[in-house]
């Protein structure tokens, strides 16, 4: 496509002016100052001072204010908190929470478990620093089946319930593990029973029955060979 | 459907069929396109999705209606406050609630600079794919505040799941308002800044000017809706047109593509149209600052939304594009249908079309200004 | 406390890795120097038989042997400046990647020693370790092969590029002719490497890396006639020569075409070296690595070290063709017979110049390595037509112009030579104003911008 003379020298000097414009912006560039924060190691403050205070972290809970409504629970949308609750044997008035574990691995840090919550038990703390060598590891257990914690009865009409300093009780949880422990290992799975053989019928049709007890004893063997898992090993 | 293509091509002609992608610097998620190329200039780029797909609309059909809120962030992170808000207001249809105006306010605020942090991706990453890396990494760099000023207001720099069913969950923290008037004065003069550096350069404008040319009747067939529709010269957004929300207080231009470096509706008319759209919304956030009136940030709303059998609608001018839902209600806790109707998906579309005739360089440059992100497209 | 899994460094260490790496930034660049200085003026042949008769005692004439002496001589030379190509293009890899950062509003690599002066070191120890992958179905002895076609592409440059006075391995009398002739050979390395790759990507890469370096080295050429026209002599030293020290002694400034022709021989330059604006061959985010996507390990390290070394000969060319090369400002040729003294081996003075003149040297191709790192990052990358359309359309016709016009300004000179020396006092203002201007507009950027102040600190 052929350019006309002015065409060709406006693409000159475009080119100069945009040029000229471009470089002197990066050039500026170098006089002020970059705004990269080196992490961990050359901060002023904690990371966790810098974030915001709404910042979703991973979540906590106070087991001594936790009424045991399983509020929770069923708001997650991504069943990660499970929570099993018991009649104390020592006291059948009083219930007692066995289980509450937060999957941190498959929780999405959306808060909406932190809404519904009445005494603000369970919180969004501003921790993120967990890394675990095994994912399981990430399961945090805020309840101990062998010394379960009774729910909490709320005082009507109360201002504020006391809670742990946020952020305090998710480090020791995180601290009681190292970051590399070798993760949880399962028992292998309990074999299918085969399938109970026919009736046996009588004497004229023994022959065809008598293959079908050593087929299934056969193929019994064959089906927890092949699909049991091997038990986990840290991973190196 | 590559041994179709396969068929098709002409051995004898030395013709090359390229795996552009999945595992690709340029193709803004994992996207991969089939190219007949032969040589530089292209036959024909048959996209191909679906390596992000992750059933979210499955999901919707098995969390509760509260519950589906963060996945709908999922749908497109990169601009997560319009996935939010267009579920929101489809829910809020279907149970006929009314949102209190500060949380439409709110929401038109949080929505506008997500607008902007998307848009600014978007701009930075097509510098990058034409070669220029650094004004990615000034792009990145205004982001950066905006992710903090939005985590300072909900909890997250991404994923937001601020708004709610009936209004948006928190209100603005102390000093927010300041923070977000120092950082739009500083951000109107960067926008200025990139236009010198980028914008304007003779290579840069070389490289999008004439090239992928959409023209208006094209856009309209292929559905294309936002930049893409608008940098084809045709003069349409949701927030003007149909508004909803807080949209009808604010007084805000539309950028339409005029061809400012060659024809109209080619890359760099679709660049531009974002770039200015990023100044509009600016001028947004500030209005809404200054009028934002008091009250509630949420309406009344169960915890357990239940409602009557029914359909409700909703559209939303997204920063991809015009993003609708539609949730079909069988009267239970969990919807029946929810559909997400996105802008990329149809953006997809075209390529294949204009695609010949093309280099690959400019195959690069189209997908870049179409703005195609791999979440939107395969949900 | 969360736990980390490093340990914070013993005090201590601070101090060692800054003495380390003052050590290494200092001391490198010194070594170097004075294996420059020392090594290659002596192999020429009277300062090497004034050393070994004055110096040592022995006469060479009287040895069987005495070519073997002085062909280990050109031979040691020869490494010399090998390891001066390898170190710089090792030194400018660091920093580039330190201006990069400080461009794009981040830090650099600063973790591998103070300021990460020793990353270079660390990347190719690195490469040297990984695994030597040929592809299976690559066309092994060539694919093998390439990188080394490359290399010597880049070392015989070296060759006879001046650095100083008497610095130059072999002051051929067609030195720019053999230089421009020698970075050819690149050229048959990279399509050898994208074709016995057997990879699609590869081969777009070498093909439009062989339409580019072949396209631009007519525009290369017709520069590079303007300061031969004016110097008369193909030989590198001489076209140092017929420069002087003073700025407005220098070609650049002494014809206007020449100023043209810096231009025009400066973009044929970027092109033949595959930086940006014209890494189409490499393209990072259309064909990943292009022609050198199936390299790894060292011969990925080769084909870096010859993009940062050609950092170097673009900038010496340049120096030695336009800027005056090594003429040190206010010393003429016969300031340097008399340094030299009447014996055949040169008085200590000399050699204390030497140094002078290379730092000068290296003070304007420095200069030029900043620019072209600065312009890779901030221009585009430009398409393949484009290209082509740039090179044949605009730059030879206007190498054409500068060279025709430089024969008619060669004439005018010789009838009248104050014409030269007003045009070179008024093009040295010209410049020195358009530079002010520049770096005041730089300077603006930064208020432009609210709430931005100038601010160095954040290494």
């Amino acid at each position: 496509m052929p350019l006309t003379a002015s065409a060709y020298v406006g693409n000159i000097r475009d080119t100069v002016t945009s040029f000229w414009h471009g470089m002197s912006v990066t050039l500026s560039q170098v006089l002020r100052r970059p705004i990269t924060i080196q992490y961990p190691d050359r901060m002023d403050l904690p990371v966790q001072d810098v974030l915001p205070a709404r910042y979703r972290g991973f979540l906590e809970v106070d087991a001594s204010i936790c009424t045991g409504c399983q509020a929770c629970e069923r708001a997650c949308p991504i069943s990660c908190i499970q929570i099993e609750l018991e009649k104390d044997p020592a006291n059948p008035k009083q219930r007692v929470v066995t289980q509450f574990d937060i999957d941190e691995a498959k929780c999405m840090f959306c808060g909406l478990c932190v809404e519904p919550c009445p005494t603000g038990s369970i919180q969004h703390t501003r921790e993120f620093e967990a890394t675990q060598r095994s994912i399981r590891n990430l399961v945090f257990r805020w309840a101990d089946p062998l010394a379960p914690f009774p729910v909490y009865k709320v005082a009507k009409g109360a201002p504020y319930f006391p809670r742990a300093p946020l952020g305090s009780l998710v480090l020791e949880v995180i601290a009681r593990r190292r970051w590399d422990a070798p993760g949880m290992t399962y028992l292998p799975p309990v074999p299918l029973q085969p399938p109970p053989p026919p009736p046996v019928k009588p004497a004229p049709a023994a022959k065809p029955a008598a293959p079908k007890p050593a087929e299934g004893a056969a193929t019994a063997p064959a089906m927890p060979a092949a699909p049991a898992p091997k038990p986990d090993e840290p991973t190196s | 459907m590559s041994k179709l293509v396969l068929r098709r091509l002409d051995r004898n002609n030395e013709e090359m069929l390229v795996n552009f992608g999945p595992q690709h610097p340029s193709t803004h998620g994992v996207l991969n396109f089939l190219v007949e190329t032969d040589g530089e200039v292209m036959k024909r780029a048959i996209p191909d999705i679906g390596y992000l797909h992750r059933s979210l609309e499955k999901i919707g059909e098995m969390v509760g209606y509260p519950g589906y809120m963060p996945y709908t962030d999922r749908i497109d992170y990169l601009a997560a406050m319009f996935a939010n808000e267009g579920y929101a207001m489809a829910v809020e249809k279907l149970i006929k609630v009314q949102v209190p105006p500060r949380a439409l306010y709110l929401r038109a605020i949080s929505c506008e600079l997500n607008r902007i942090a998307s848009h600014l991706v978007s701009i930075g990453t097509m510098a990058t794919d034409i070669g220029a890396v650094t004004p990615l990494v000034y792009a990145l760099r205004e982001r950066e505040i905006i992710n903090d000023l939005l985590e300072a207001l909900c909890g997250a720099r991404l994923t937001y799941n601020y708004h709610r069913i009936g209004g948006v969950a928190y209100d603005m923290p102390e000093g927010w308002r300041d923070r977000v008037i120092k950082y739009l004065d500083r951000f109107d003069s960067s926008v200025q800044e990139w236009d010198r550096l980028i914008t304007w350069n003779e290579i840069y404008k070389k490289r999008l000017g004439g090239v992928a040319v959409i023209s208006r009747e094209q856009a309209i067939d292929y559905g294309l809706s936002g930049p893409n529709l608008r940098g084809s010269g045709i003069d349409w957004d949701l927030r003007r047109d149909m508004p909803y929300g807080a949209y009808p207080d604010f007084k805000f231009e539309v950028p339409v593509g005029r061809g400012w470096a060659g024809a109209v509706g080619d890359c760099f008319d679709r660049y531009y149209v974002r770039v200015l759209e990023m100044e509009q919304s600016s001028r947004i956030v500030r209005q809404a600052l200054e009028k934002m009136p008091e009250g509630e940030v949420q309406a009344k709303v169960s915890r357990k939304i239940k409602p009557e059998a029914g359909e409700a609608q909703s559209r939303i001018e997204s920063a991809r594009g015009e993003m609708a839902y539609y949730l079909v209600s069988d009267g239970t806790e969990r919807a029946y249908r929810v559909r997400a109707r996105t802008g990329s998906f149809l953006a997809m579309g075209i390529i294949e079309d204009i695609s010949p005739g093309l280099m690959v360089a400019d195959l690069v440059a189209l997908i870049a200004s179409l703005d195609v992100v791999a979440p939107e497209t395969d949900r | 406390m969360p736990q980390f899994s490093f340990a914070f460094p013993k005090p201590g260490t601070k101090k060692l890795l800054l003495g380390a790496s003052l050590a290494g930034a200092i001391g490198i660049p010194v070594l170097l120097a004075s294996l420059l200085v020392f090594v290659i003026p002596m192999i020429h042949k009277p300062v090497f038989d004034a050393l070994i008769r004055e110096k040592l005692g022995h006469d060479p004439a009287s040895w069987a042997g005495a070519q073997w002496v002085y062909a280990i001589g050109l031979f040691l030379a020869g490494i010399v400046m090998f390891t001066f190509a390898a170190i710089s293009g090792g030194i400018f890899s660091w920093y580039e990647r330190r201006v990069a950062g400080r461009i794009q509003s981040r830090i650099g690599p600063n973790r591998v020693g103070v300021g990460g002066f020793f990353q270079w070191i660390a990347d190719a120890v690195k490469l040297l370790f990984k695994e030597d992958l040929v592809p299976a179905e690559a066309d092994s002895v060539l694919f093998r092969a390439a990188p080394y076609f490359v290399v010597a592409g880049m070392t015989l440059v070296f060759v006879a590029l001046p650095a100083g006075q008497a610095i130059v391995v072999a002051d051929l009398n067609v030195g720019i002719f053999y230089i421009l002739a020698v970075t050819s050979l690149a050229v048959v390395g990279i399509i050898l490497s994208g074709w016995s790759s057997n990879s699609k990507w590869a081969l777009f890469g070498a093909m439009r890396a062989a339409a580019q370096i072949i396209s631009y080295e007519v525009p290369a050429g017709l520069a590079i006639l303007v300061p031969v026209l004016m110097a008369g002599t193909l030989s590198t030293q001489g076209l140092i020569q017929a420069q002087g020290g003073w700025p407005w002694e220098w070609f650049f400034f002494r014809n206007p075409a020449a100023a043209v022709a810096f231009v025009i021989l400066f973009i044929s330059q970027l092109a033949e070296g595959n930086r940006t604006p014209f890494d189409l061959a490499e393209a990072e985010s259309e064909l990943v690595a292009g022609y050198l996507s199936e390299y790894s390990g060292f011969r990925f390290a080769l084909y870096f070290l010859v993009e940062w070394a050609n950092l170097w000969i673009i900038g010496a060319v340049t120096t030695t063709l336009f800027l005056g090369g090594w003429q040190i400002p206010g010393v003429t040729a016969q300031d340097w017979a008399a340094v030299r003294g009447t014996g055949a081996f040169p008085a200590w003075g000399w050699w204390a110049l030497q140094f002078v003149s290379l730092g000068v040297f290296s003070l304007k191709t420095l200069l030029q390595v900043n620019v072209i790192i600065w312009i890779r990052w901030t221009l585009p990358r430009i398409r393949v037509d484009q290209m082509m359309q740039l090179c044949w359309k605009y730059l030879v016709p206007a190498g054409f112009l500068c060279m025709l016009f430089t024969l008619l300004w060669q004439m005018v000179v010789a009838w009248a030579p104050l014409v030269e020396r007003v045009t070179a006092v008024v093009v040295f203002a010209a410049f020195l104003y358009v530079t002010w201007r520049f770096l005041k507009q730089t300077r603006d950027n930064v208020s432009l911008i609210a709430h931005e102040r100038v601010d160095l600190s954040n290494w």
